[in-house]
């Protein structure tokens, strides 16, 4: 008697293999960092390794025992469908590599409006640490609790950040800006700092990482009066390996 | 030049598109995983019988167990139709089992967890998530609990396995007692007797295994979470996808518009989880995604409705009941989840 080959077991342990491949991926080329918070890589580590064991107990079922038991069970979609689903973007995203948010997401969500500081309450409070240690999500955090821009007034500061060019802005102005994330990539939200540049701010790229070092103080930007970075030192440096603030 | 700035712009929406899918999968997974494989163990190891005989006859209390039992089981919805189905063919009151039924998805550990994870800015989400759902259920289950033989909102093939709901005591009890002398339908056999119209579970155990070895129960369990993982996991990649393309597609300005509205966001994030029917356990980093620009009672409304009622659970809702208890379930978990939500916009400054 002719025996088939139990294609839809195979087809099992190829999707589970390629779901764990994925994320153990992003782990080990350190994408991970792009999606998710660090608090939770481990929760994700640990879902790829159970899908490469999962996969290798279904692998082990082709050798053995190739018919599948039959539990009772209602489904939704077809057993076909949600297994090319799975085996599509898994392969998808074996080979994608997920890219950090740029400026114009930053833009589209409203970055350049002085209102946008944080939706989040602070998890740590900023003021007794000395200005020029502070990152940039603890200055937001900061205007977010006293916004008054001249009580900061020629305080020292020294941030990293991606450049933004607001559409609005005049040419020596840019925004140094950071993503803030609270759990994965569905909720990172934009925050930024105004610079007021001796040149012109085409010299910095958009969504290129510069450090800057200067003093703040206050001064009004379309039409609005902010706290402003006035750098004596801006110097591009490479992507940060996590790109996001906490 | 103006069409290349548009093909730039359009490939980084693309990025963040993609970025954000992947995000929201990954994160989910673990979740998505550990729910799989809780309900896999439970419905092969759990006896549900003993539970029910520990469970107290007054309707309301009733429907507080019920809505607490998924602590015991932490399944979501797409595993709590049949546990609430056992449960009901294992004689339970029915405000246990709608009380299971509606709560389970949402008052269990994982989704507790879950939700503690992707709102950690908003600890307090949590706990109206977790309040505002036993409070629904209770109502619903005590609702439903006025219909003492819930039979006639059954499908006919479970109805036929269920008990009658047990008579009020008379004075002529001692005559029924008689182990000789019973009425009913028989199949007579020669290896002997069977009773045809008494409910299924006392002639069979519906626990899959019940005298099987470990390794038949570990296979067993591995391939009902397989089975389960290829399903969900399908559902959850088609509502991550949905998600992005939300957020990355459709001008900000709509969304504005329609998330700060008190009703209106209320009115969108329930039609949302309705149609999105992505599973409990991880719904939270879905609603995560709408959470800064949506009102806080919307994302409550999305995260205490969808558990309850969706487009896929519908489906598995009609396997066990009549279309019309569907209808009554569906209607008064909406009108219910308004109401709060909407009471929660308006006079909680949370």
């Amino acid at each position: 008697m002719k025996r088939t080959f139990p294609w839809p077991i195979a087809l099992d342990a190829l999707a589970l293999l390629l779901w764990g491949l994925m994320i153990l991926r992003y782990w080990w080329t350190g994408r991970l960092a792009v999606l998710l918070h660090p608090d939770y890589h481990w929760l994700a580590i640990g879902a790829g390794w159970l899908l490469l064991l999962m996969a290798l107990w279904r692998g082990a079922a082709l050798l053995w025992s190739p018919k599948s038991l039959n539990t009772p069970h209602i489904a939704l979609l077809p057993r076909r469908w949600s297994l090319a689903v799975l085996l599509a973007v898994a392969a998808f995203g074996i080979i994608y590599i997920p890219r950090p948010f740029t400026s114009d997401t930053a833009l589209a969500r409203g970055i350049a409006e002085p209102v946008a500081l944080t939706r989040s309450q602070p998890r740590r409070f900023a003021r007794n640490t000395p200005p020029e240690e502070r990152s940039l999500i603890d200055w937001i955090r900061l205007l977010n609790v006293y916004p008054e821009p001249d009580a900061y007034t020629d305080e020292p500061v020294n941030i990293t950040g991606f450049v933004i060019h607001p559409p609005n802005w005049p040419d020596d102005y840019l925004l140094a800006a950071r993503f803030v994330l609270t759990c994965c990539a569905a909720d990172a939200y934009p925050v930024g700092l105004p610079v007021q540049l001796s040149g012109d701010r085409e010299e910095f790229a958009p969504d290129s990482w510069v450090n800057i070092t200067g003093t703040m103080m206050t001064d009004t930007v379309d039409g609005q009066r902010r706290l402003v970075i006035q750098p004596q030192d801006v110097s591009p440096v490479p992507e940060p390996k996590n790109p996001y603030e906490f | 030049m103006l069409s290349l700035f548009a093909l730039a712009g359009a490939m980084s929406q693309f990025n963040q598109g993609l970025t954000l899918f992947l995000s929201l999968l990954v994160e989910a997974t673990p979740f998505l995983l550990l729910g799989v494989a809780f309900s896999s163990l439970l419905a092969i190891l759990v006896d549900e019988r003993k539970l029910v005989a520990l469970t107290p006859k007054n309707p309301v209390l009733a429907a507080i167990a019920g809505s607490l039992f998924g602590c015991l089981f932490p399944v979501c919805e797409c595993g709590n139709v049949p546990v609430a189905r056992r449960l009901l063919m294992q004689g339970a009151p029915s405000a246990l089992a709608i009380g299971f039924l509606l709560a389970a998805p949402t008052v269990n550990p994982i989704v507790f967890w879950a939700t503690w994870v992707a709102f950690r800015d908003q600890p307090s989400m949590v706990f109206w998530r977790v309040g505002l759902t036993i409070l629904i259920s209770v109502i619903i289950a005590c609702v439903f609990s006025v219909q003492k033989d819930l039979r006639p909102f059954l499908q006919p093939a479970i109805a036929r396995q269920l008990l009658p709901p047990e008579p009020e005591p008379t004075l002529a009890t001692a005559t029924s007692d008689s182990p000789l002398l019973t009425r009913g339908t028989y199949l007579l056999q020669s290896t002997g007797t069977v009773k045809l119209d008494q409910p299924l579970v006392s002639t069979l155990d519906t626990a899959v295994l019940p005298s099987a070895t470990w390794t038949v129960k570990a296979q067993a369990v591995l391939e009902m979470m397989l089975q389960e993982f290829r399903e969900l996991g399908a559902v959850l990649v088609m509502g991550s996808a949905i998600a992005a393309t939300v957020q990355v597609a459709i001008p900000r300005e709509w969304i504005l518009a329609l998330g700060q509205g008190p009703i209106t966001s209320i009115l969108a994030m329930m039609l949302l989880a309705w149609v999105v029917s992505i599973c409990s356990t991880v719904d939270s980093f879905f609603a995560l995604s709408f959470a800064s620009i949506f009102t806080s009672g919307s994302i409550l409304a999305f995260l205490v409705f969808g558990p309850m009622i969706d487009l896929k659970n519908i489906s598995l809702l009609l396997t066990t009941f009549k279309s019309r208890a569907v209808i009554y379930l569906f209607v008064l978990a909406a009108q219910l989840t308004f109401v709060f939500t909407l009471a929660v916009n308006l006079y909680t400054s949370w």
